[in-house]
């Protein structure tokens, strides 16, 4: 996309999104607009000069150049303004990924530092028999049994619970900001998410897997939307059982505590099954191959997007699906 | 409760209908001439030829209009060359844009337009089809010229005069005006054919000799389609119109009220978790800085998108409306 030409008057570039020209093509009303939202996508915030004079604060930041408008629904309007009724002062909260508790802190121990996600048996190292396989991902990458999922941050994506993603939100002060025991107040409380992840490679599931969550919408780039409410989704969010509390030992948010969602994904059936979208949109990567003989993967790098509906604020979770090819 | 949505009042939306037009030269160098005619294309069936506005064996070149040649069973003769196929496209023709009597026979076509009143017939035409990509939804009525060589008296030129004002609903094919030789009103002269503004086709009598440079005769007994076409391409001297299109808009009026939209979700607006734009100030007022607008459905998928060409600063001492336009 080009730039907009900003030397005369302000001018507005319109276009439908995929998805609005496709719903408009089904032709069965679901074209229908109804609200509307503002973004600042292009914006560094960080270009404010708090110490220039009035007026010249943000000079660099309203001669950014802004880019034409995305046709693809899902690479516009990544951040957007939020209204607010009270002024919350100097702190905003925000959603942040929680790698300190037991369940999750695998992604920070292995040689990755991400969430690895084993998409079938053969790489889950699951048997009916309750044997070993070959291609068990966990051994494969280190000095671990079977079953160390917790360990080494790898999700179960073929069957069973393991470890999950837990996302926290709220005021990450400082030293100087709101403490961990103030509460946060009801308007900056989080009590909605949307879930955002390619539909061809996974779905959404509770972390204890004892639920699969519905899914909302899936785009015409198959990326699937999940949206899950606390009043609904209990098994997804839930009160951060740190809010009002000075503790910090699993907290990842400093100042007051909101909600907490916490999920996990299930492999498609595609994946499971199949290398077809291993071969078309990854590569193979090799693990050191010690104590336990090296083994050869597929894998996929993808992220998933959890945003907080109330308030805008959001965070990518990068995963790596993988499936075992052979040993190396 | 923090929102980053505002619901699109039913008052907050307005339809449109615009007409624009665009100016269409054709002039007699791109007709015959400048590209020594491999932008003319040829075929097999002979049945009509079609201009290009470049070399059609280039991937760039448009296809502008056709051109054609018929006339009525009244001058039928099996040893005309081409007999079947000129009275075939006669026959398409005046089907098309003159449809049947009460009986289910073609009429044909009537040089002044009153069917029922009688009167002469153009009972052999030559018909320019032009293309879609140049006549849009329709001609602009009252802004067609065609001029051609006319022999040792210079010029020729045929216009629909008038016809803002004057035209004829009688056809199937939508409306059509007359085109005379003569712009001086309010009696043009007789009609010397027919434009089809919906259809976009001009027929031209071929009937009366205002050829100058062909042979009436010659068109009938001795040349093919195409050489009666390709003697009207070699008098062509300049074509003229407008096209219409017809833009139907919605305008969504985006209101961001003095308490809206003030404070932000993007990534770089936050320090931790207090707002860059405050300046460590709690009681200041918050900014943002508005580059994008997005339009949503009821289930929050964006279905278009328009973008400011350069940064607008909200604050609470502000109120703005955007006024966000879809043409279909």
């Amino acid at each position: 996309m080009a730039f907009l030409d900003n030397s005369g008057d302000i001018i507005l570039d319109a276009v439908l999104t995929d998805t609005g020209r496709m719903r408009m093509a089904k032709g069965d009303g679901s074209f229908k607009i109804t609200k509307f939202a503002l973004g600042d996508d292009e914006i560094n915030y960080k270009l404010f000069d708090g110490t220039a004079t009035t007026g010249e604060q943000d000079l660099q930041i309203m001669s950014t150049p802004i880019l034409e408008a995305f046709s693809n629904n899902t690479s516009g309007m990544k951040s957007k303004l939020i209204s607010l009724a009270n002024n919350p002062g100097l702190y905003m909260p925000v959603i942040r990924e929680n790698n300190k508790v037991d369940a999750t802190t695998g992604p920070t121990s292995n040689d990755y530092n991400t969430w690895l996600c084993a998409v079938d048996a053969e790489t889950q190292g699951y048997t009916s028999s309750g044997g070993d396989t070959t291609g068990d991902l966990v051994k494969a990458l280190g000095d671990y049994s079977a079953g160390d999922f917790f360990k080494v941050g790898v999700l179960t994506g073929f069957q069973g619970a393991g470890p999950y993603i837990m996302v926290d939100q709220g005021i990450d002060s400082g030293e100087d900001g709101p403490s961990a025991v103030s509460a946060i107040s009801a308007e900056l409380y989080e009590s909605q998410y949307l879930i955002e992840m390619d539909s061809r490679l996974c779905s959404l599931i509770s972390s204890d897997a004892s639920t699969t969550a519905a899914v909302s919408f899936i785009d015409d780039d198959q990326i699937a939307s999940y949206y899950l409410s606390q009043a609904v989704n209990t098994t997804f969010v839930e009160t951060n059982p740190g809010a009002g509390k000075p503790e910090a030992s699993q907290q990842v948010i400093g100042g007051p505590r909101g909600s907490r969602l916490m999920f996990a994904i299930r492999a498609s059936l595609n994946l499971q099954t199949s290398v077809a979208l291993f071969t078309r949109l990854g590569s193979t990567f090799t693990t050191p191959g010690s104590p336990n003989p090296a083994q050869t993967y597929f894998y996929i790098d993808s992220n998933i997007r959890v945003t907080g509906v109330t308030t805008g604020s959001r965070v990518d979770i990068p995963i790596r699906f993988c499936k075992w090819k052979e040993t190396a | 409760m923090a929102t980053t949505f505002k619901n699109i009042l039913s008052t907050d939306m307005a339809t449109t209908r615009t007409l624009l037009h665009e100016a269409i030269p054709i002039t007699g160098t791109i007709v015959s001439g400048t590209y020594e005619d491999k932008n003319i294309k040829y075929y097999a069936h002979g049945m009509f030829e079609s201009v290009y506005d470049y070399p059609y064996l280039s991937s760039s070149a448009n296809r502008i209009f056709d051109l054609t040649y018929g006339y009525s069973s009244g001058l039928s003769a099996p040893a005309n060359p081409q007999n079947d196929e000129k009275l075939n496209i006669y026959s398409e023709m005046s089907l098309v844009l003159m449809g049947t009597d009460g009986t289910g026979s073609i009429q044909e076509f009537d040089r002044d337009g009153d069917i029922v009143g009688g009167g002469e017939k153009m009972n052999a035409c030559i018909f320019i089809c032009y293309a879609r990509l140049l006549t849009k939804d329709e001609i602009k009525k009252g802004s067609y010229t065609f001029s051609f060589i006319d022999g040792s008296l210079g010029l020729k030129t045929l216009g629909d005069y008038g016809a803002q004002t004057d035209y004829r609903v009688n056809s199937p094919a939508g409306e059509y005006g007359l085109l005379y030789t003569s712009s001086v009103g309010p009696d043009y002269g007789d009609p010397v054919g027919h434009l089809y503004y919906q259809a976009g086709i001009a027929v031209i009598t071929a009937s009366d000799g205002i050829w100058p440079n062909a042979s009436q005769s010659a068109w009938i007994d001795t040349n093919s389609i195409t050489g009666a076409c390709d003697d009207v391409r070699n008098m062509w001297v300049d074509n003229n119109l407008q096209n219409t299109t017809e833009l139907n808009s919605t305008i969504y009026f985006c209101r961001a009220d003095s308490g809206e939209f003030n404070y932000s979700s993007n990534d770089t607006y936050l320090t931790q978790s207090k707002i860059i734009v405050k300046n460590d100030d709690a009681s200041a007022n918050p900014q943002s800085y508005i580059t994008t607008i997005g339009l949503y459905s009821a289930d929050n998928e964006l279905l278009a998108t328009a973008k400011l060409s350069e940064p607008v600063e909200k604050n609470p001492t502000n109120s703005l409306i955007f006024r966000v336009r879809l043409d279909y």
